[in-house]
């Protein structure tokens, strides 16, 4: 037995049941869990609008663990994330305001909805391999914008706006919105990163891994490539289905314009920063674009405070866009396996700091 | 010939034609149970190609390939290793950025019966089944003796173990056959000592039947139970090593027409 449990830098497994654990050491479970109690205190010292942001990060994270599941673990280059998160928005605003379904039963039909149709959409892939499957979620993402806004039962693209929810006696008002639901997405978010880390230690998830690397090889090893893939997109689409929802009540209305495919790249370069094919980088590439865009936001009011720029010009307009695609150029060159890697470097650091052997 | 066993793989007519070029014609050949057979021939004989025909990857232009009842001739890749079929490629296909217990773990896939629910849970049936399964793949690691390589990606591994762990990688799918195409490739001595040796266990411990194919005569004429020779996609000769080492056809395959023969032909 080693010395301490919570310490213990050897290998120190008798059972191969033992070797399926997450977490090496009880020090890494308790971080995660000491992490999370943090994260249920945040709303009560964060200003109301970092609130918002931080949802905004949440949703976002569910979605990109989604669009991981489809481009980084199984590499099938995916445009037409923000779709999916439209079909599940659609679908939970449908099944809110038509059928009056409560939220907790409205946003899993979000879920499946995306998983439908992410399937169905997903068969060219079965035929299509790299930048041609990519274009062919591209054209997913146009007819879905384009249906959209041809639909009356969807207002078209304008506003279906969705019922404001009442949890365990608490209503969300004007007031506490940001509040309540940031104690209704927290949950989500963990729970759906838990059940992919559990897929990714079974075949299922190791097919996927295989179908990325090597198919042909994948094929040799009795998986069937073509169901792996449909089944990576079924899945990243319930999560975009998920986080679609979410953002359906988290805006308090469902708008084509928040599902468009400015979206989608976000989420793209979202992955890649944060890193593909990478559980805690879907959480940190949110984490940095999000933040990214505000502090350039803050920084180019303080730019136009300096009345350098001729009156009603807005410095944020062009710095936005323009450190969004540095941020990913940048990226793309210096780290492609991008803040994972170093999540993971300085993970290695504080585990022989300071000098365990 | 002692007593007839029941043929386990029949090749029968297989022809295969890309584009007006003929890699096979009409090939037939029987592999009875539980022997190595060896298939043997020039670079670009169709040798790749009759074994990209059985599992799966290539469809025969005409032609049967059955396996214990099974008509492999339109099966996909994944449905042959369905019925048994193991193979290990003559241009390392692994997953390279996986670790050695990881690749072997993949072959497991479709001795692993649990649904992506009990994946998501990750609860009873998937774990217990997880942990079977890495006990079987480490009786193959413990077979093939890749111990030490264990833990390691693949990829950062010396070739001749990377051969290795292609053909523990087929092995941990417990086939009833295995295609080895050319195991040992760029091999020195003693790794092709090690290797043979292998080859030779798992025919006799494990009863698994084995196609080889290989360019060392040596080691094909030793341990061969039956030996096939194409040539320009036909089969020139079969049988045992030593009736087809003496056939005058194979050496011309091989060392082509001695010059005072020619001489004397013409």
């Amino acid at each position: 037995m080693p010395a301490s449990r919570f310490t213990q830098t050897g290998n120190y497994r008798t059972k191969y049941q033992q070797d399926q654990t997450i977490f090496a050491t009880y020090a890494e479970q308790l971080s995660l869990i000491v992490l999370i109690g943090l994260l249920l205190l945040l709303p009560l010292i964060l200003p109301k609008t970092m609130l918002r942001d931080v949802n905004m990060i949440m949703i976002y994270a569910v979605a990109v663990i989604g669009l991981n599941i489809t481009t980084g673990y199984t590499g099938l280059i995916n445009i037409g994330q923000a779709a999916f998160m439209g079909v599940g928005a659609y679908a939970t605003a449908l099944a809110a305001t038509r059928l009056n379904l409560p939220f907790f039963l409205a946003i899993p039909i979000g879920g499946l909805a995306g998983a439908l149709v992410g399937t169905f959409v997903g068969l060219p892939s079965l035929r299509l391999k790299y930048l041609y499957l990519a274009v062919a979620t591209l054209a997913f993402q146009i007819i879905f914008e384009w249906g959209v806004g041809h639909t009356p039962l969807l207002a078209q693209g304008g506003a279906i706006s969705l019922p404001q929810v009442q949890v365990l006696g608490v209503k969300a008002t004007f007031f506490n919105h940001n509040f309540v639901w940031y104690y209704l997405i927290l949950p989500v978010l963990v729970v759906m990163g838990l059940l992919w880390r559990n897929v990714l230690r079974t075949k299922h998830g190791r097919s996927l891994i295989a179908v990325r690397d090597n198919d042909r090889a994948a094929a040799a090893m009795g998986i069937n490539p073509g169901t792996a893939k449909i089944m990576a997109f079924m899945i990243g689409s319930f999560y975009a289905g998920i986080a679609g929802g979410l953002f359906a009540y988290f805006q308090k209305a469902v708008v084509i314009e928040d599902y468009g495919l400015h979206i989608s790249i976000q989420l793209l370069a979202m992955a890649i920063v944060g890193g593909l094919g990478s559980l805690p980088g879907s959480f940190l590439g949110p984490l940095f674009i999000v933040a990214l865009d505000r502090i350039v936001g803050s920084g180019s009011q303080w730019l136009g405070s300096l009345n350098i720029f001729p009156a009603g010009v807005d410095a944020a307009t062009a710095l936005r866009p323009l450190s969004f695609g540095l941020a990913i150029v940048l990226f793309l060159m210096f780290e492609p396996r991008g803040l994972a890697n170093w999540w993971r470097l300085s993970r290695l650091y504080f585990k022989k700091w300071p000098y365990k052997f | 010939m002692s007593q007839v066993q029941s043929p386990q793989l029949e090749v029968q007519g297989v022809t295969l034609t890309f584009g007006g070029l003929n890699a096979l014609t009409d090939v037939s050949l029987s592999v009875p149970q539980g022997e190595i057979v060896s298939i043997i021939g020039p670079n670009g004989a169709g040798k790749t190609s009759l074994l990209n025909c059985i599992s799966g990857f290539y469809h025969s232009t005409r032609g049967r390939i059955t396996f214990g009842g099974h008509d492999l001739s339109r099966a996909a890749p994944n449905v042959v290793t369905g019925y048994g079929i193991a193979r290990a490629f003559q241009n390392l296909e692994l997953f390279r950025g996986l670790s050695v217990v990881e690749n072997l773990l993949l072959a497991r896939h479709t001795h692993l019966r649990y649904s992506l629910l009990d994946s998501l849970a990750f609860y009873g049936r998937a774990s217990r089944q997880e942990a079977e399964n890495r006990a079987y793949v480490e009786r193959v690691i413990d077979f093939m003796e890749l111990e030490q390589h264990r833990a390691h990606p693949v990829g950062t591994l010396a070739y001749g173990i990377q051969k290795r762990v292609e053909v523990a990688r087929a092995l941990t799918l417990a086939p009833k056959l295995l295609l080895l195409d050319e195991p040992m490739a760029g091999m020195n001595v003693e790794e092709k000592e090690d290797m043979v040796r292998f080859i030779l266990d798992i025919q006799r411990e494990q009863g698994i039947t084995i196609v080889l194919i290989e360019h060392d005569m040596g080691v094909v004429m030793d341990i061969s139970d039956r030996v096939y020779v194409l040539d320009f996609g036909q089969l020139i000769a079969g049988g045992r090593p030593a009736e087809v080492s003496a056939d005058p056809r194979v050496i011309e395959a091989y060392t082509g027409v001695a010059e005072e023969q020619q001489a004397v032909g013409a």
